[in-house]
């Protein structure tokens, strides 16, 4: 049977197509008088992916992006709009979806740990229908290219956090998949393994995969990403390049203060100085530092004297704006 | 093989290698059984009659219900404490079959049972026991088990979907033992009991393993007169059609359970 | 044990704790406890003995099963306190306090106490409005003490299986398995003498025994008076295994303080 793939608009020939998507969850508290309250998780969201593409989703806690993730994968339905995944509708071709896809949720979850990785493989395998002359020999590359190939026949339950959480990005890919959805794959790891998954995912896409991923670190989304979407409250507020998301703040300098007895006060009497765009302030026990967005460059250095005349100052830098700096700004306005 | 047939067996062996892993938590699951079936095997003591082949194959089939209650009620739930639950929706399997190959191998390991109570009842008390017909023998009791384990499929289900369900299964056990006409034939029960013992597929697969068993058996089965052979394919009948019934409810009761998933986000209790 | 070997044991114990009666927890798991499971047991062994011996047997195997009923509250949530403190993390606040530990347990002990006797009570309707057993000679005074001494004993008990509980990774399954052992070394559905020889001195260990072997006695018309030696016997087994527990309880506790385990031993 000929499958047809829903086209949506001008749409045609692209990995992920999304349309209004909308998600509202209908929530019931209380335990003897239940009461209901809906909660939006996603409100409008519309973004296309290309093929070959590592497109990043990035957002504060809350903002939608695992709902977002979820809508795509079709692990949630959503209750406005449509989107399609390689040509597929999330909602009417389910099973042609979820055949070709990938799904990395991070975390260490996803795995059997009274069992081995070997096994863990070879379940998610049969379950994606993974021909068999293929299987086992795909369970050795997908190990060996993780690394584990020789801790596969111990339980996953001995094995550290890191090793779980390649195994479970092995997972991801045991139906060799042309797109893959990963939310927030770094989180929680050790920096040097944090840096060999992005490494790894950077790899995925050299092979002519299609990524995309969320995360809310900054600096990830701008050394992988080709494009990235800003997305708060259930709405995407930005989409661009890194590059073309700086410079949206390109207007301003970042000035970045370092010392010792800044307070919130301190931090609220800048934001009320004209000509500050955007505070953000590290608030620590032995130095504070603080990024002030301002087009006034070096010009804002005697109000910041001003202001910390109580406090010690260590250090003053002019610097670029970063995609960090763009988020800020775009999503605390 | 169909990737059906290989979504199954793949949940079945999944399921044993759990087994191997932890067998010890079979037990609490055919605790019950076990004991009930040695304070019956203690009960007939000197008394005559087929007592021993109720006891042996009461036991099994005691086991089978205690552990598909318990193992196959709680199959969905398990996936969510092992955090596998939504990479298992994902796949493009059904969630039914994923969990029916779970629930045969719960049945399955309920048999448990019935070679511990076979191991007392030999050795302590002295119990003979041969099989009159062992191919039909084999055939009843896969078939019961398929049908035990199509019920496993709507308590997993059943007991996802609503709280109440699940407080339940503390009050279904015993009363499960005593429909089925596990240990005693079911014309002992009240008759208005009877149709509820009807509708549960096992009860006449019982029967029929007990006929396939022993000749001595035949005066107390449902077909009491009837020709043996004609006797168990009745059963057997009956049996699997009300199976097939289950699996269509359990289809139904799945479809629920996904799409709340994909609804709520979580499998919420309404 | 790891955080994943943890979360299986503790669903494995919440698991449990659905078949572990909880039933002060929940109004229908309390019905359930109280009315199904307390009448579809009687009604099981009722129906086999029926079906093996005849009817004779039904008001042995019918109040033998009513005062087993009171094992499953008193023994069984006794234990569950024990064990739960375990696994809830308090007990190192438990051991901690200054109060003497013993009147803290037995006074958690005593609701399970009154709700244990409440179970019997309505298996004893259950088995005169069902089952037909005949109470026009009973002796109230009689079974009543006999009811309330068994539970009580029945409780004392259970500190002894909650004591020897911690000793075990999965101390609800060692009180599950021993819960359902009664019926059978208790004379609940025949009688002691009916296990082999080897066996019987473990069915006198046991409080519940005696208590059975009490109410049927007074059922049948005994005075308080007649019944006394049995409850004197179990008074004594009673104590004999409060001290027990005891005893190991401050065991574990040594052994706690020593090696400086205490969760999840």
């Amino acid at each position: 049977m000929p499958e047809t793939k829903i086209q949506l608009g001008s749409a045609s020939g692209k990995a992920i197509v999304a349309e209004h998507l909308g998600k509202v969850f209908n929530v019931a508290k209380g335990m003897l008088r239940r009461t209901k309250t809906q909660i939006m998780a996603v409100k409008d969201v519309s973004f296309e992916v290309g093929y070959g593409e590592l497109f990043g989703l990035v957002g504060p806690n809350g903002a939608g992006k695992t709902t977002t993730i979820k809508m795509l994968t079709t692990m949630l339905i959503p209750t406005s709009g449509r989107a399609t995944v390689l040509g597929y509708d999330v909602q009417k071709q389910v099973t042609q979806v979820r055949e070709r896809i990938g799904i990395v949720l991070g975390g260490e979850r996803g795995l059997y740990t009274r069992v081995n990785a070997v096994d863990n493989l070879r379940y998610f395998a049969d379950l994606y229908g993974v021909p068999v002359n293929v299987r086992d020999k795909r369970i050795k590359e997908l190990l060996t290219f993780m690394g584990l190939w020789d801790r596969a026949r111990d339980r996953v339950e001995t094995y550290s956090k890191g090793m779980k959480q390649r195994l479970h990005l092995a997972r991801g890919l045991i139906n060799d998949p042309e797109l893959i959805f990963m939310d927030e794959p770094t989180i929680g790891l050790d920096p040097e393994i944090a840096r060999d998954t992005r490494e790894l995912i950077q790899q995925l896409v050299n092979k002519g995969k299609t990524v995309l991923l969320t995360t809310h670190y900054m600096f990830e989304a701008d050394e992988l990403c080709k494009r990235v979407a800003i997305i708060r409250n259930g709405e995407i507020v930005a989409l661009d390049t890194p590059s073309g998301l700086k410079k949206y703040v390109r207007d301003a300098s970042v000035v970045e203060v370092e010392g010792f007895g800044i307070t919130d006060k301190e931090v609220a009497k800048f934001k009320e100085t004209r000509d500050v765009l955007s505070v953000s302030a590290d608030l620590g026990e032995s130095k504070q530092v603080l990024r002030i967005q301002t087009p006034k460059g070096s010009e804002i250095i005697s109000e910041v004297q001003e202001i910390l005349k109580n406090s010690r100052i260590y250090d003053i830098k002019i610097k670029e704006p970063t995609l960090e700096d763009a988020y800020l700004r775009l999503v605390t306005t | 093989m169909p990737q059906v047939l290989r979504v199954i067996y793949s949940a079945f062996r999944m399921a044993m290698l759990h087994w191997i892993a932890d067998p010890q938590w079979v037990i609490p699951n055919i605790i019950a059984p076990f004991i009930f079936t040695a304070v019956a095997l203690t009960l007939f003591q000197g008394s005559t009659g087929p007592f021993g082949l109720y006891a042996v194959l009461g036991g099994g089939m005691m086991g089978m219900w205690g552990n598909t209650l318990y193992s196959s009620g709680y199959a969905i739930e398990f996936e969510k404490w092992q955090g596998t639950l939504e990479e298992v929706i994902a796949a493009p399997s059904k969630l039914m079959h994923v969990i029916a190959g779970r629930s045969v191998s719960n049945a399955l390991f309920g048999l448990v049972n019935m070679f511990a109570v076979l191991a007392i009842a030999a050795l302590g008390f002295k119990i003979q026991l041969g099989i009159a017909n062992p191919l039909l023998f084999t055939v009843s009791l896969v078939l019961t088990l398929l049908s035990v384990s199509a019920l496993g499929l709507i308590f997993a289900s059943a007991f996802v979907l609503s709280r109440s369900a699940l407080t339940l299964t503390n009050g279904l056990e015993i009363p499960l033992y005593i429909i089925s006409g596990s240990m005693f034939p079911v014309a002992l029960l009240p008759f208005w009991i009877h149709p509820a013992a009807y509708i549960l597929g096992p009860t006449w697969g019982i029967d029929a393993i007990r006929l396939a068993t022993s000749q001595e058996y035949a005066s107390q089965s449902f077909w009491n007169g009837m020709n043996w052979n004609t006797a168990i394919l009745l059963d057997l009948t009956i049996m699997s059609l009300i199976t097939l019934g289950y699996a269509a409810l359990a289809t139904v009761l799945f479809k629920m359970v996904e799409t709340r998933a994909r609804t709520q986000g979580t499998l919420v209790e309404a | 044990m790891n955080y994943s070997q943890n979360i299986r044991v503790f669903f494995s114990s919440a698991v449990f704790s659905y078949r572990a009666q909880f039933s002060w927890l929940n109004p229908t798991m309390w019905l359930t406890m109280k009315f199904v499971l307390t009448l579809s047991q009687m009604a099981f062994f009722v129906f086999v003995g029926l079906f093996i011996r005849g009817p004779s047997v039904i008001p042995f195997i019918a109040i033998g099963n009513a005062l087993q009923t009171v094992s499953w509250n008193t023994v069984f949530s006794v234990v569950n306190i024990t064990s739960h403190d375990k696994w809830d993390g308090t007990l190192p606040l438990v051991l901690a306090t200054p109060a003497s530990r013993l009147p803290l347990f037995i006074g958690r002990a005593m609701v399970h106490v009154f709700d244990g006797m409440l179970s019997v009570v309505i298996s004893f309707a259950f088995a005169a409005f069902i089952f037909g057993v005949d109470f026009g000679q009973a002796n109230a005074l009689a079974l009543t003490f006999t009811v309330l001494l068994t539970a009580l004993t029945m409780a004392g008990f259970g500190l002894l299986i909650g004591g020897l509980s911690f000793y075990y990774r999965e101390p609800l399954i060692f009180a599950n398995i021993f819960l359902f052992t009664l019926l059978i070394f208790c004379g609940i559905n025949f009688p002691v003498q009916d296990l082999p020889q080897f066996i019987q001195p473990f069915s006198y260990a046991i409080p519940l025994t005696y208590g059975v072997s009490a109410a049927r006695s007074a059922i049948a018309g005994a005075t308080l008076l007649d019944i006394a030696p049995l409850l004197g016997q179990q008074l004594i087994v009673g104590l004999a295994s409060i001290v027990l527990g005891y005893i190991f309880f401050r065991s574990f506790e040594n052994v706690a303080r020593k090696t400086g385990r205490i969760e999840a031993v």
